[in-house]
């Protein structure tokens, strides 16, 4: 007997005919029409097709991009008749809410406000495992008198993860049919047939009241009453094992402590920079050799052979290109070993938890709960973390997080560190560098707490959750990729705005302004010898009020990077007929030092070490803040972090001479 | 009093309310919203997974940024927008990716 349309059911919304546009292949025209209908991954095509077997299309449904499959089932009843259905496979959904052209195909469908009727029977795939995302489906479609039948499937997994469900409590908890099936064994189908004919031959049940008052407006109200109605259901159909405390679960005990997770994120942060300096330097040592030496003297061979020796254009290119860039890629090592740490601590699933403890910190003293975002990202650099505060929502927020950004010391910042640190603290290069980081966060701590209190007092909270991770074994592929994208960003640093810059600087050092000829006077003749030393006057309260110094610095406006390359352009001009090893550059930057701070060499040091992390970052920084914040901002936030670099830099160097 | 039972004056709200109110009132993580609601993990993953489709959760991908901001090709992003701070977890990234949940106003 073939499934005839229930004499005693509601006249029909939708006749087969209107499907029968729709892809070829379904069954013969009068018989009823079957949508399966489902969350996606819930296994409604793997039902599908165990049912329907060869005989199924899949193609467009009429008019629209939506693909739908359709098929003849031919089940039998619980009499043993033949019982067929035209059986409609259609995209997932997780609601009838349409948020995407798939849902809204399949809202249309069951409203009846589509070219096609509605169809006669619905069965809603749902998984097991994941009831509560399945049955939201279930309620909305509940709403209206109209036969549903649930098809239970992944009782397996449900069942190895503790979860129960009571088929029958569910079916007298939902109001239909359910039936427990596994579409992949393909069992539990005669079942699911016979319930179907049976649902076809009896009359829709009544839609299912609304438990709370909603206004149809409030699509809040709406959805919340119908998870509330999931819930209950839930409540009375599934059982659960208590779950037992995974491995994430009981590291994250310790990991995310209030005290303890702190401690450890700082301890974990040292670690990575001082394995970082510890196994980089010797191959940092061994790439500076090579460029002072026989990558140099072969430049120097090279023009004696084409009679250029001693022209502007061997200095160019020996004393600025040579030293400068090839100074800066000393450092891939060493930024190359730090980023693929940092990638292993994203990629297990550590820097999540160190997110959440930092965040905690930053709410303690009142900052915003959804900068930290922003301000994550700009430890890595500083320009996407201007573009990234366009996440906040609130204008003041907005504003004052770009602000703080150029505080977070970002990656091009470290290779000044590193050449710092191992020239004045050679045996705790690490935890200086790792100083530096935490003095970062204190700056964007500091002056974020002083913009609230003067600019923003009445900046609201953003609630913020940190959604965690499981720990994962970190891929080789991914932590692998990510490095190489981050080195390959420095290197297009050092290939591109870097040499513009030591360009410009041999140029400058080239041009003579007590006389002398252009590409022959010695630096500290030179135009940027003089101009270098008339802001060096403004950092002799800080100790380091040296041209050489303080030029770098002033160079280091357009890219962190270039404060590394213009010692080391300066320092070979000085002296020519050589190459400068990366022990020379470093004694003629102590030498500097200890002849600026009047002995108190630590504290001009440590005094250079903040205002370098607090000044402005580079202009590509600036220009970000301008097109975030506009002008008037963006200059503020350049007069505020010179102010603080400079105050706490004079700060630094007055308190620790008094100390020394 | 669980944040189920309080966030309409003591009337019981349905989930998606109650795990809105978990987060404006500081929950810091699933499980946290678990914890003050009262409400299974796979009713809050559920809600979590609705409110961000109705857009009244916000996530976005957190990873530390690149040197020079050149993101168009980077492995945590996907096609040409960036990983940092990209909308929801991307469909390129194959480890654990942080997701930070924030709350719009309506």
């Amino acid at each position: 007997m073939t499934l005839a349309r229930p004499s005693t059911a509601a006249p029909r919304r939708g006749a087969p005919s209107c499907h029968g546009d729709a892809p070829a292949g379904g069954a013969r025209p009068g018989v009823p029409v079957v949508a399966l209908v489902g969350a996606p991954n819930a296994g409604k095509s793997t039902l599908f097709n165990s049912l329907t077997g060869g005989s199924r299309t899949v193609g467009n449904w009429p008019g629209t991009t939506v693909e739908v499959g359709r098929g003849s089932w031919v089940g039998t009843d619980r009499c043993g008749h033949p019982a067929e259905v035209d059986l409609l496979d259609l995209p997932g959904a997780y609601s009838l809410d349409p948020a995407s052209p798939d849902e809204q195909f399949t809202a249309d469908l069951f409203t009846g406000s589509g070219p096609a009727g509605a169809p006669d029977l619905a069965v809603v795939v749902a998984d097991a495992a994941h009831l509560a995302r399945s049955l939201y489906l279930v309620a909305q479609l509940r709403e209206r008198s109209r036969r549903l039948v649930v098809a239970l499937t992944m009782s397996d997994v449900a069942e190895r993860r503790g979860i129960t469900v009571d088929a029958d409590a569910l079916a007298a908890a939902l109001g239909v049919p359910v039936v427990e099936l596994d579409p992949r064994r393909r069992s539990g189908r005669e079942r699911l047939a016979a319930v179907v004919a049976d649902a076809l031959r009896a009359p829709a049940p009544p839609a299912r009241a609304r438990q709370r008052d909603g206004a149809d407006d409030d699509a809040l109200a709406v959805a919340d009453e119908r998870f509330d109605w999931v819930d209950g259901v839930l409540m009375t159909a599934l059982a659960e094992r208590p779950a037992r405390p995974t491995v994430t679960d009981r590291v994250d005990r310790w990991v995310t402590a209030p005290v303890l997770g702190p401690l450890l994120f700082l301890l974990v942060m040292w670690g990575v920079f001082e394995a970082t300096t510890t196994v980089a330097a010797p191959l940092q040592d061994a790439l500076g050799t090579l460029v002072s030496g026989p990558v140099t003297a072969a430049g120097r061979g090279l023009f004696d052979l084409l009679g250029l020796s001693g022209s502007w254009a061997e200095g160019l290119v020996l004393d600025g290109l040579v030293a400068g860039v090839g100074m800066l890629l000393t450092f891939v090592p060493l930024m190359a070993i730090m980023f693929a740490l940092l990638a292993l601590l994203e990629d297990s699933g550590y820097l999540a938890r160190a997110a959440l403890v930092t965040d905690r910190a930053m709410r303690a003293v009142g900052l915003p709960g959804n900068a930290f975002l922003p301000l994550v990202v700009g430890f890595g650099c500083n320009v996407p973390a201007i573009s990234a505060t366009r996440i906040l929502p609130d204008a003041r927020h907005r504003i004052m997080t770009a602000l703080l950004v150029p505080f977070t010391s970002c990656s091009a910042r470290l290779t000044v560190y590193v050449l710092v640190a191992a020239t004045f603290f050679p045996s705790a290069a690490g935890t200086v560098v790792f100083g530096m980081y935490l003095t970062s966060i204190l700056f964007v701590v500091g002056v974020g707490l002083a913009l609230r209190r003067t600019l923003w007092r009445t900046v609201g909270q953003e609630p913020l959750v940190l959604d965690l991770p499981a720990y994962q074994r970190p891929t080789l592929r991914l932590t692998a990729s990510l490095t190489w994208v981050r080195v390959r960003a420095f290197l297009r640093t050092a290939g591109g705005i870097i040499v513009a810059t030591v360009s410009l600087v041999w140029l400058l050092q080239a041009v003579p302004v007590h006389g002398g000829s252009f590409g022959a006077v010695p630096p500290e003749d030179s135009l940027f010898a003089a101009a270098s030393r008339v802001v060096a006057h403004l950092f002799v309260p800080a100790g380091f009020g040296d041209w050489h110094t303080v030029g770098a610095l002033v160079v280091g406006f357009v890219a962190k990077e270039a404060v590394l390359t213009s010692w080391a352009q300066t320092y070979a001009a000085a002296d020519p007929t050589a190459g400068l090893a990366p022990d020379q550059l470093q004694a003629h930057v102590h030498a500097a030092f200890a002849a600026s701070s009047g002995g108190a060499v630590t504290a001009a040091v440590l005094a250079f070490l903040v205002f370098l992390l607090a000044y402005t970052p580079c202009v590509a920084t600036v220009a970000a803040q301008r097109r975030e914040i506009g002008v008037r901002w963006a200059a503020f936030g350049v007069g505020l972090q010179l102010t603080v670099a400079w105050t706490v830099a004079v700060a630094v160097f007055q308190v620790g001479r008094l100390l020394t | 009093m669980s944040e189920r039972a309080s966030s309409r004056g003591g009337q019981s709200a349905g989930p998606l309310r109650s795990v809105l109110t978990a987060f404006e009132s500081g929950a810091r993580s699933r499980t946290e919203v678990c914890a003050r609601t009262g409400l299974r993990r796979d009713v809050v993953d559920a809600a979590v997974e609705h409110l961000l489709r109705m857009g009244r959760l916000d996530a976005r991908e957190l990873t530390v940024g690149c040197p020079d901001g050149g993101c168009g090709s980077c492995a945590s992003g996907v096609g040409d927008r960036p990983g940092c701070g990209a909308a929801g977890p991307s469909a390129r990234r194959s480890g654990p990716v942080l997701v930070s949940l924030s709350v719009r106003r309506p």
